[in-house]
């Protein structure tokens, strides 16, 4: 497959999908991605198959914040700079780029960036959707070191991050995102074309691209009925009579329907405006807003107890649907006793708790 | 006494009121197909016009140029920013025919900032040169859009006067006086108000010529798509404000005259039914900003639905629902020509001229929007001050009355996952039309 301007606006919208309710602002990852293939020509999609086993992979996104991106639209250098110091540090050529993050603005810099390099794009990347910390990745929970990593902006001012962990790595990105103005490209759990294959989450290119062209079902279609806190979507039509409740922290987190949920994190949650056909990203949501939710699985790996103890339910302080998470577990959580209160579900207040205080498109909180 | 006209596609309508508010009277006539001024003409001539202290009029002839592609000129588009502001060219994403009505070509140079002082670099002189010369003989107007201009403009003024300085004195239109955050939106909307300023420097000068014979020594102001009124001197400066002005007028007259500051309103017209909300007496603005003709703005406009005419009931019931802060909780207001054939909601006496009483009834109003670090309250309320200051300072540029200014709205939001911590504030400010 070749992404070309014809087919970004559904590799686009499948990474919008993705971004379940965050992951930054698309419409300029997306600008950004088209100004590249207008400039450089369509993008190779290669399997991890086709890799040279001994090139390296650079898994490539920004982190910052929202507000500043829509100012500081980004340049066209961040992917050669972050190349030169990967090639210097790891002391082999980048054979391909891969997205560290499908979901949200990332999926489409990640084009951006590699036809501009005019390397091909692996169809692969590191979360099979959006998530907020840059450790949330299957090379986290598969051993890849998650350094060298390097940090530069649009002059090609760099920092590279060594010897840490994947928390650490996200300490020592916070500490650095100010002096960055808000705004940074990064490089990290550098793989070689040999780990691609078990160390990352498979196809996600090509998913973005099919997601985009057509999308599921939807869980439920009506209106939002509340938007302080959790949403509330009162269903219409079809769903006229049913209710249900959509967690959200910077992320949509989890769809609740009488005290059951129906989906939750690590699986990805989106909700689409019903007459502009536009994903909503959860700052947008309003009452009144005509909306279709749904859900689309996250790579099977997140389900793994070391997967949900990285992005699961819990890691983003929702305590009572760890059954959901759990294989089969699907119909637990219900009635009133649980741990969380009516429907067994915790509020995402404590989302600031086990995997950090994390927020959309690798966003850094203080 | 003051007068509201509302220039429509078909008909002007004109109101006069008395200054507690009072409707005394008012009249439709037809509208001149190109000649705004003189349906005004014919609108006012039917009305007392003797005490008139200020006349406002709302248009809709830069829409409609912007929409046609009629009248606007070529522009050379300058974005300061250099490396950071690259990825996205200018232009980028507009419709190719307006782009080509539009574009004498472009450059991005080194300079611009970020929400730090020390992120600033240096404005490149020589580029911006090479910029004007690039453009000369091709460019009729020139827009210049810096990198965080709106937290400092001073760039992208140094920047015109090198572009006066090569090319004569040609209308440059910067976007740091937008003063909104988005630098795509504020380069598109500020490439737009470059472009129409030839409309809308004949349209300033037809109205003044006109209002000047039939009403003298009243002040002329135009309405704008915030629900506020500028001077026509503004207009010719920004026309892009008064963009979506139209609806706004409607929807503040029939707040006004429903004696509400808070509803939701059914303007039912011959084709059509635009439904939009007032909060506290200004229109509910559209989120992530207006597109107009096609191209994404930073301008603040009306969120409205339209619904076509003959209209489904459920059609309108769920675009009035859509508008609703909660289920229900605001009342209807329903005018415009065709509100007889909406049964429900309130239907205030002279409805069908809410355009025109909406424009005679409202203020001059002016905004201001930046970035600040606040490390704690105390520096917060200084810096809120500034920016309600720039924003009391708009007003008056746009032709307010500077004993009479007053803060509308003051809000800060928190920028998520920055440092700092960075705060965004906001500030609208309105006072009485001056009469200097």
């Amino acid at each position: 497959m070749r992404i070309d301007t014809g087919l970004l606006p559904a590799f686009a919208r499948g990474c919008a999908v993705l971004g379940s309710g965050g992951g930054g602002p698309v419409a300029i990852g997306r600008a950004a991605a088209r100004q590249a293939l207008e400039d450089h020509g369509p993008v190779e999609v290669v399997s991890p198959t086709e890799l040279d086993p001994s090139l390296l992979v650079m898994p490539v996104g920004t982190a910052g914040s929202s507000a500043v991106m829509s100012e500081r639209v980004g340049g066209t250098e961040e992917p050669v700079h972050l190349r030169d110091k990967i090639e210097e540090l790891f002391g082999a050529p980048v054979g391909a780029v891969m997205a560290s993050e499908i979901g949200g603005t990332n999926g489409c810099l990640a084009v951006a960036w590699a036809a501009r390099l005019g390397l091909p794009l692996v169809d692969a990347d590191g979360m099979s959707r959006a998530f907020p910390g840059m450790d949330q990745t299957v090379m986290q929970l598969r051993g890849v070191s998650p350094t060298p990593a390097v940090m530069c902006d649009e002059r090609g001012r760099t920092v590279v991050i060594d010897h840490v962990t994947g928390r650490w790595l996200e300490r020592f990105v916070r500490a650095s995102l100010e002096a960055f103005g808000g705004q940074v490209a990064t490089s990290e759990y550098v793989l070689r074309g040999h780990q691609v294959a078990s160390c990352t989450a498979l196809g996600s290119v090509t998913r973005a691209v099919r997601l985009g062209e057509r999308l599921p079902e939807p869980i439920v279609t009506g209106k939002i009925a509340e938007a302080g806190g959790s949403v509330l979507v009162e269903g219409l039509g079809p769903d006229e009579g049913r209710l249900v409740r959509v967690e959200a922290g910077s992320e949509f987190l989890a769809v609740i329907e009488d005290g059951a949920p129906v989906a939750a994190v690590p699986d990805v949650i989106a909700l689409l405006d019903t007459r502009t056909r536009e994903v909503v990203q959860t700052e947008q949501v309003r009452y009144g807003l005509r909306v279709a939710v749904l859900t689309v699985p996250c790579d099977p790996v997140w389900h793994t107890p070391e997967g949900l103890r990285l992005a699961g339910p819990a890691a983003f302080g929702l305590t009572g649907l760890t059954a959901l998470a759990a294989p089969g577990g699907l119909t637990g959580g219900s009635g009133t006793g649980g741990p969380g209160g009516p429907g067994g579900l915790g509020g995402p207040a404590g989302a600031a708790g086990a995997a950090g205080p994390l927020a959309d498109r690798r966003e850094v909180a203080p | 006494m003051r007068a509201g006209v509302d220039v429509g596609p078909t008909n002007t309508d004109a109101a006069h009121l008395a200054d507690d508010g009072s409707v005394l009277a008012t009249v439709k006539v037809a509208s001149v197909p190109g000649d705004p001024a003189a349906g005004v003409r014919a609108a006012l001539a039917r009305l007392p016009r003797r005490e008139l202290t200020h006349v406002a009029v709302g248009l809709r002839a830069t829409a409609a140029s912007v929409v046609r592609r009629q009248g606007l000129r070529k522009v050379g588009v300058l974005r300061i920013g250099g490396a950071p502001a690259r990825a996205v060219r200018p232009l980028s994403g507009w419709p190719p025919d307006l782009r080509e009505a539009v574009s004498a070509g472009y450059a991005i140079v080194d300079g611009g900032g970020g929400l730090d002082p020390e992120d600033w670099a240096p404005l490149d002189r020589d580029a911006v040169a090479r910029f004007a010369s690039g453009v000369a003989g091709r460019a009729q107007a020139v827009a210049v859009a810096g990198l965080f201009s709106p937290l400092d403009g001073d760039q992208e003024r140094e920047a015109a006067e090198i572009v006066r300085a090569e090319l004569g004195d040609l209308p440059i239109a910067l976007s740091a006086d937008l003063g909104s955050i988005g630098l795509l939106e504020r380069e598109n909307a500020t490439v737009l108000d470059a472009a129409l300023s030839g409309v809308a420097g004949a349209l300033a000068d037809g109205l003044a010529a006109t209002l000047a014979e039939l009403c003298p020594g009243a002040a002329v102001l135009v309405t704008r798509g915030d629900g506020t009124l500028m001077s026509l001197e503004h207009l010719a400066r920004h026309p892009g404000l008064s963009l979506g002005s139209g609806p706004a007028s409607v929807l503040r007259g029939a707040g006004v005259l429903a004696g509400l500051g808070d509803a939701v309103v059914a303007d039912v017209g011959a084709r059509r039914i635009t439904v939009g909300a007032l909060a506290g007496g200004f229109p509910e603005e559209a989120v992530g900003g207006a597109e107009i003709g096609g191209v994404p703005v930073g301008f603040r406009v009306p969120s409205l639905i339209r619904v076509p005419v003959p209209f489904d009931p459920a059609d309108l019931a769920e675009a009035v629902d859509r508008l609703q802060p909660g289920p229900g909780r605001l009342p209807l207001v329903v005018v415009g020509g065709g509100a007889e054939s909406v049964p429900q909601g309130l239907h205030p006496p002279h409805g069908k001229a809410a355009g025109a009483i909406g424009a005679a009834v409202s203020p001059v109003g002016g905004q201001y929007e930046r970035i600040v670090r606040a490390p704690d309250r105390s520096a917060l309320a200084q810096a809120m001050e500034a920016v309600a200051e720039e924003a009391r300072a708009a007003a008056v540029r746009a032709g307010a009355d500077p004993r009479h200014v007053r803060i509308l709205e003051a809000a800060d939001t928190r920028l998520a996952y920055l440092p700092g911590p960075f705060v965004k504030l906001r500030a609208r400010a309105a006072g009485p039309p001056s009469r200097l």
